[in-house]
């Protein structure tokens, strides 16, 4: 029999089993990708390349705006969330009782749509919304606060942050459990056998071996905070405009797919943009320099 | 090996784009990008096309859906020059794209087959706006306005001396205002939320009302003014607006007391406490009362697979009786003088008055949606919202805003073609002085 047989076919499996994941993302992600970079580029009667739609994009009254928030909003949540996640995590792995309660508890956000979660939070904050009546009732206010209001652009940021984090922090968390679980317990007790106190331990042991993980995570929430849209269009109208939601309204509202595609590709580069930092600044020591 | 070459095939054709496969025999398609919220499909297919099934015994396939993908549905087969859709019905100001590609026939002799009948004739002006590029684009279904919705308790801050069915932009303000000293709270509300309809305030509105033109005398000193008035204005109103989209919700909610917006956006809360609310005509300024007069149309594709039953759904949808129904079910306006006859009861019984109110005063005039901007109709708003935000929540300087938004909407005009939307005189390209 020929023997090389078994090794052709040993050497082609892992490309087999990958097969149908790179079909996929062919079809679904690298396709489409492609088509909306070239929308957001060629002109619509020549077919030719041009930076028309860009510049309309750029000389948007919301392009800079949009910019600005979604960057804030993602500066402000992300951390949040990690710090918070963090603490839950650790929490999580002492392993208390009822800790698994707890992270189920945590992780019911994480099955709620983003426009759920902002229609959530929409009740909340309202001038007839939970939050007021509460407070008038516990006497805190004597009439109901508008937190939602167009003179207050800063209140609304931190409505839509506060969203966020409620909605998103539990994802983080998820990554960082399976990470923490995952480190062997022998590295702690060694740090307590020299005399590392809790923190130090933290710092200098758990955090670094932690890195794929918070690598992980970072890549995950950066890239879906430049996604977020539904629940700032709920909480905000347009007054916070962000760069998804403007490829949202320039598709549906002004029916211009090409300055919505500009939009696209604008949220694309950005993303890889972080995630090439983050793959750089976080990567696991001892790999390259 | 046979397999692998039928499941190749397979995969062939799911790449290669699903045809567009024909429904069951006998069935008729009809989109639209109108009745979308979900309680009105309900009704729509439950009771509306319900009816059409029950006594034909032809099925409907409904689609609806927002307009983009509305619009992209029917470009699509138009670019096949095949494809489902036997009916669309949509509004006036879509037909020019729908016309532009060749997507809608002439329904003219439908029309006339209708009105043989004997028992519906359609108002003039609304057979006038439906005439485009020589043929005509649609047979009338329903029509919709813009007006005043306000909670009883609210009149007792209504400028005294003055009456509410004659109201004027004036009186509006100091409404407003009253309320506010009187309560410390600001409850004039107006749907400024990004799918809210507050351009067609602005241009359909307030401009013909202070300016007489919604485009010519866009910068205009009288344009100044009403953007001064405007920014008042602003200031009285909640200070949620911004948000808002459905002004039924803040209504009922009590977090505003007098609000503007399209019929089948206030209906919902007269519907729910008739004795609550009354509606009154939108507000006069110096130039008359202007108010839009929303259409909505029906037309066969060019492809119609099932084109016989689609004229049996026409005919049964301009019904005299069907448009009553549709008043009922979902707050749309007859567009037969026949339908207009029968009075309808309680919370349409409220808004149908402010209506009458609105297009009968001696003051009113009409304004139209503006036609001719083809694909970039979806612009036209935004330059009206982006000047309000400019102006009354960024605080910059009307005239420069008004110099450099003009420019925009002659730039609109100019690459378009398109002539001026009435009041302003039917000039092409439209231009602002």
């Amino acid at each position: 029999m020929d023997e090389h047989r078994p090794r052709v076919l040993a050497a082609a499996t892992p490309y087999l089993l990958v097969l149908p994941a790179a079909a996929y993302l062919a079809v679904f992600v690298v396709y489409p990708m492609a088509q909306a970079i070239r929308l957001g580029a060629a002109d619509p009667h020549t077919g030719g390349w041009t930076l028309e739609h860009v510049r309309r994009m750029a000389s948007d009254l919301y392009f800079w705006p949009a910019v600005r928030y979604t960057l804030w909003i993602t500066a402000l949540a992300v951390p949040l969330q990690v710090v918070l996640a963090l603490s839950m995590a650790l929490l999580v792995n002492t392993r208390f009782p009822g800790h698994t309660v707890f992270l189920y508890v945590c992780a019911i956000p994480l099955a709620v749509s983003d426009l759920a979660a902002g229609l959530i939070w929409l009740s909340l904050f309202t001038e007839r919304g939970y939050l007021n009546a509460a407070l008038v009732q516990w006497g805190v206010l004597r009439s109901p606060f508008n937190f939602l209001s167009h003179e207050h652009p800063a209140w609304l940021v931190g409505a839509i942050v506060t969203t966020e984090v409620w909605r998103a922090t539990a994802i983080v968390m998820v990554v960082l459990v399976a990470g923490l679980q995952l480190l062997p317990r022998d590295y702690a007790e060694t740090a307590a056998v020299f005399g590392a106190s809790w923190w130090q331990t933290l710092r200098h042991v758990l955090l670094p071996l932690l890195r794929p993980s918070l690598q992980t995570a970072l890549i995950i929430r950066t890239v879906l905070a430049f996604q977020l849209f539904a629940t700032v269009v709920t909480l905000s109208g347009r007054l916070v405009p962000v760069l998804a939601g403007e490829t949202y309204f320039w598709y549906t509202l002004y029916r211009n797919p090409h300055v919505a595609s500009a939009y696209a590709t604008l949220v694309l580069l950005l993303s890889a943009l972080f995630v090439w930092g983050y793959l750089r600044t976080l990567r696991p020591e001892g790999e390259g320099t | 090996m046979r397999h692998a070459v039928v499941a190749l095939a397979v995969l062939a054709v799911a790449a290669l784009g699903l045809p567009a496969w024909p429904g069951p025999a006998g069935e008729v398609v009809f989109t639209s990008n109108q009745l979308t919220p979900v309680e009105e499909q309900e009704w729509a297919r439950n009771t509306l096309l319900a009816g059409f099934t029950r006594e034909t015994g032809i099925p409907v396939r409904f689609i609806t859906e927002p307009e983009g993908p509305y619009v992209d549905r029917l470009m699509a087969e138009a670019r096949a020059g095949r494809g489902s859709i036997d009916v669309t019905g949509t509004l006036h100001g879509i037909f020019p794209v729908l016309v532009a590609q060749g997507v809608v026939r002439d329904m003219l002799d439908i029309q006339r087959q209708l009105e043989g009948r004997r028992d519906r004739t359609f108002y003039r002006d609304l057979l006038a706006v439906a005439r485009m590029e020589g043929i005509q684009a649609f047979v009338p279904w329903m029509q919709a306005t813009y007006l005043v919705a306000a909670r009883r308790e609210a009149l007792r801050y209504f400028p005294q001396g003055r009456d509410p069915m004659r109201m004027t932009y004036d009186d509006l303000l100091q409404w407003g205002q009253n309320i506010r000293e009187a309560t410390g709270e600001r409850r004039l509300g107006f749907p400024v939320g990004p799918r809210g309809l507050y351009g067609r305030f602005l241009h359909g509105y307030a401009y013909p009302s202070f300016t007489g033109s919604q485009v010519k005398r866009f910068k205009s000193p009288e344009a100044v003014a009403m953007w001064q008035y405007l920014r008042r204005l602003w200031g009285v109103t909640h200070p949620s607006s911004f948000r808002y989209e459905f002004m039924h919700e803040p209504l009922l909610l009590g977090e505003v007391w007098v609000a503007w917006d399209h019929t089948a956006r206030l209906l919902p809360a007269l519907r729910q406490r008739p004795e609550e609310f009354v509606v009154l005509p939108s507000p006069a300024g110096p130039r008359g009362r202007s108010f839009l007069s929303v259409v909505v149309g029906l037309s066969l594709t060019r492809w119609a697979p099932n084109a016989e039953a689609g004229v049996r759904l026409v005919e049964y949808l301009t019904r005299p009786s069907t448009q009553v129904l549709t008043l009922q079910g979902v707050g749309f306006f007859p567009v037969s003088p026949e339908a207009a006859r029968v009075v309808p009861t309680g919370g349409l019984k409220v808004m149908a008055d402010g209506v009458a109110a609105q297009a009968g005063a001696p003051d009113a005039r009409t304004a139209l949606l503006p036609v001719g901007l083809g694909a970039r109709t979806g612009e036209f708003v935004p330059i009206y919202v982006d000047t309000f935000r400019l102006i009354a929540i960024e605080g910059r300087r009307i005239e420069d805003v008004l110099a450099s938004q003009a420019r925009r909407l002659e730039e609109l005009y100019r690459a378009t073609n398109a002539p001026c939307p009435p009041p302003d005189p039917a000039e092409r390209p439209c231009r602002p002085d």
